[in-house]
């Protein structure tokens, strides 16, 4: 399960730790929309500069931040690639067939692959200083107003969050029945297509019987606790949008005028 | 002393099944009481306790907690005035964090933040987890998230406090601290404790015990009768110790705890 | 069949940056046909250390002899299965490995992926299920229709008909009540009366002291003891430190030391307890 880094929280305090989850949630969003006002070197520089300066901020070493592009580097090779040798030039400096090598297909090309480092490391940024329950909570506030077209915020939202804290019980529960059908002979790696499907079969029925078994439990144990159906209740996480958050968002707004600033440079 | 759950002639069965899991049983337990239940698995302990509770509605039957009588109506009052804390310490965590899950009880209540935030503070310094508050269950051992759940239970004020099995699955370090916090609870805030359990020397702690056969309440007794017994093993129980001991050294089977025994040894030497 | 592991370490570390060593130059020998318990507190490294046995993990460093097979940090993945045949796994709450249509079936997975033909597998799942004590008429029911109690010893048998030399048990009488308790251990009792090597993680200390020939005590990750359980229990250090509790007779022998009885070792189980009383009234009464 290590190769999970993309989408999980480390444990830490930083300035971006402290930030509202609500105001960093949104910013992430609206960071990866302005990316693509982005349209020269002085543009990519400044988004670069912006997204490294909060790396730094949050004290997390950028080594997590490079293994965050790990899942995705074969997209990431494989779009720059196609940009450089099929971008349409007049004036290539190799060509071969449909493929071309041109300056302005390697400029191309390297705008990409800045596109996506940026969007990549902030939204790892997101992820690593917000724990899950965060998340939840911010995507609750930002939901709110849908309460006034009926739609049942708090039950999803508290739904959401007891799907998050059992993430990590289901995870060892997984690793616990395979471990337990491999010391039964079971070799997960090996034949074709169709043997490794049928080999899952041990570990999925285990993990729905638990599953359920959890579910139910925990029904009947929240039933105990006085839990209805969401109505009347109050809550105990609450959020605090402090000073530094309107800072935050004046810089993300100072950050958007400059580029469309240098955009038209 | 008054009565805090009264039982009379209930039954229960299951949609699934053709046997009555609880057949026409009968209890009073009174205020300030610690009663076990004990009794083979499949012998009805733990319907008993969700009819009480009303997780489950009786076939037949009634059930007063606390001069109220158990109704649609009256169900969520008297679950207020009820905690339970399950066997399996993984499957009652609600929160993502010990504060978040204390809380919960007190959230469905619908109380004031302010109060909610005194009251989960109260309830982990009464468990003794106050250092916890902030950690996420996966990282405590089975003793701590019992002691959690215990907070949770706590922090809404019940008067009765239901074990079900609570302790069956954790080491013995664990199941010691989690004893002992019941037993101070008891001892110093007057709750009603019923405790579920396989563990005859748990017994020894509570006052009264009951034993359930096949849906049906078969003995109420003390755990110095309970300790005599010998046909324990039809009920899924241990003989205790100190029973064991003397029968090897052919003393009286009457009733002894351990420190009894230990000073008649003593007198004997 | 012996097992050795020699010097070995367990890193975490790959899953978790923050994890240390799940084990720590731990070196040690397993007898064939042996009862061994393995103690120590929840997360000292019992059941990382076992997972090595069959190579469920593999040791970062140090290496791990099972009969003639060696299993080091670069041992591959495949040719495990003969390993994995020779030792077999009862995980805590075995039940929850339950999948198949009917008991016979679930049974009969195990031999079957260890290349024995059907009719051999549904012999061994007949005999395995009588061996934990229950029905034959029960081979065509669902396992999930089943009690708690008759799903652990399924499970149970889902082990031992692949007739492992080896059986690693991981608290396999947690949960069960007390009779259920006895009747389990007694089974592996007998198994190792058969020739069956037997190791035990446990937190029950009675049942070392009624069980187990050879004890080995973890901590941190590390080995701190090791003895017979009669050795393990009267040792000072171990016991005061809390790192070993008692069993019940030596607890009450302990006691009864305060109160005249001398007891030159503390005794482990209730017939040694109860013989050490007599002799001592005899003596003097």
């Amino acid at each position: 399960m290590d190769k999970l880094i993309f989408g999980r929280y480390l444990p830490g305090d930083s300035i971006i730790y402290r930030l509202d989850p609500r105001g960093k949630f949104l910013i992430t969003f609206y960071f990866i929309g302005i990316v693509f006002l982005a349209n020269n070197v002085a543009s990519y520089a400044l988004l670069l500069a912006f997204v490294l300066f909060s790396v730094y901020l949050s004290k997390i070493n950028i080594g997590f931040f490079i293994k965050g592009l790990r899942p995705m580097l074969f997209l990431i090779v494989f779009t720059v690639l196609l940009q450089m040798f099929f971008t349409p030039s007049t004036d290539p400096l190799w060509k071969f067939g449909v493929l071309q090598l041109s300056t302005d297909g390697m400029v191309i090309a390297g705008y990409i692959l800045l596109r996506f480092v940026v969007i990549i490391f902030i939204s790892t940024l997101l992820t690593l200083t917000t724990t899950p329950i965060e998340i939840s909570d911010s995507i609750e506030s930002i939901l709110k107003p849908l309460r006034y077209v009926k739609f049942p915020v708090t039950q999803v939202a508290l739904s959401l969050s007891i799907a998050l804290r059992f993430v990590p019980l289901l995870i060892d529960e997984t690793v616990k029945i395979m471990d337990a059908q491999r010391a039964r002979g079971v070799d997960f790696g090996e034949g074709g297509l169709l043997k490794r499907i049928k080999s899952f079969v041990p570990i999925l029925i285990p993990l729905f019987v638990s599953s359920f078994s959890i579910a139910y439990d925990l029904a009947i144990a929240m039933e105990s606790r006085g839990y209805k159906d969401g109505e009347g209740r109050t809550k105990y996480r609450q959020l605090h949008w402090k000073k530094i958050d309107n800072y935050t968002v004046l810089v993300i707004a100072l950050l958007t005028v400059c580029l469309l600033l240098v955009r038209s440079y | 002393m008054a009565n805090i759950i009264s039982i009379e002639n209930l039954s229960y069965t299951y949609p699934e099944s053709e046997s009555p899991a609880v057949d026409n049983v009968s209890l009073e337990i009174n205020k300030g009481e610690w009663i076990s239940i004990v009794g083979k698995n499949g012998s009805g302990k733990s319907t008993l306790t969700r009819l009480i509770d009303g997780l489950l509605e009786a076939s037949s039957g009634t059930i007063s907690v606390a001069g109220q009588k158990l109704t649609e109506e009256s169900l969520w009052d008297i679950r207020e005035k009820i905690g339970i804390v399950f066997q399996n310490p993984d499957h009652q965590f609600v929160g993502a964090t010990v504060e978040d899950d204390v809380a919960f009880g007190l959230e469905n209540q619908g109380i004031e933040r302010d109060q909610m935030v005194r009251e989960v503070d109260q309830a982990l310094k009464l468990v003794d987890m106050q250092d916890f508050k902030n950690r996420d269950p996966q990282s405590l051992s089975g003793g701590q998230k019992q002691r959690v759940a215990i907070a949770g239970v706590l922090a809404v004020n019940p008067e009765i406090i239901i074990l079900d099995e609570s302790t069956s699955m954790l080491d013995p370090e664990g199941r010691e601290t989690v004893l002992s916090l019941v037993k101070d609870l008891w001892q110093n805030k007057g709750m009603t404790i019923i405790s579920i359990t396989h563990d005859i020397q748990e017994t020894a702690l509570s006052q009264r015990v009951v034993i359930m056969k096949n849906g049906h309440l078969v003995e109420d007794l003390t755990p110095a009768q309970l300790f005599v017994m010998d046909d324990l093993k039809q009920y899924g129980l241990d003989k205790p110790f100190t029973t064991l001991l003397k029968e090897k050294l052919n003393f009286d089977p009457e009733y002894q705890d351990e420190e009894e025994l230990i000073s008649k040894l003593w007198k004997l030497n | 069949m012996e097992i050795k592991l020699n010097n070995v370490s367990h890193s975490y570390e790959s899953q978790n940056p923050d994890a240390g060593l799940g084990l720590d130059g731990v070196s040690l020998t397993i007898k064939d046909k042996s009862f061994t318990a393995l103690i120590g507190k929840t997360g000292s490294g019992k059941s990382t250390l076992v997972k090595h046995i069959n190579a469920l993990l593999k040791p970062t460093s140090g290496t791990i002899k099972i009969g003639d097979r060696e299993i080091d940090s670069k041992t591959n993945n495949k040719n495990l299965k003969p390993l994995r045949q020779k030792i077999g796994m009862v995980f805590q709450f075995p039940e929850s490995q339950l999948f198949e249509e009917t008991v016979e079936k679930d049974i009969m997975f195990g031999p079957m992926n260890f290349g024995a033909t059907e009719e051999e597998a549904r012999e061994s799942a007949k005999d395995a299920l009588k061996l934990v004590g229950i029905e034959e008429s029960y081979l065509q029911q669902s396992p999930f229709d089943l009690s708690g109690g008759q799903m652990r010893r399924v499970a149970i048998a889902g082990v031992l008909a692949s007739n492992p030399e080896t059986i690693i048990l991981d608290e396999p009488t947690a949960g069960l009540d007390p009779v259920g308790r006895i009747e389990i251990m007694d089974l592996f009792k007998k198994l190792n009366k058969q020739g069956k090597t037997i190791i035990l993680v446990t937190h029950n200390m009675d049942d070392v002291a009624d069980y187990a020939e050879y004890t080995y005590v973890m901590q941190n990750s590390k080995l701190v003891g090791q003895g017979t359980p009669k050795e393990i229990f009267n040792n000072k250090e171990l016991v005061d430190s809390g790192i070993v509790s008692l069993p019940q007779s030596a607890n009450f022998a302990k006691k009864l030391a305060e109160k005249k009885y001398v007891f030159d070792q503390l005794p482990i189980t209730i017939d040694e307890l109860s013989n050490m009383i007599k002799e001592q009234l005899e003596n003097n009464g």
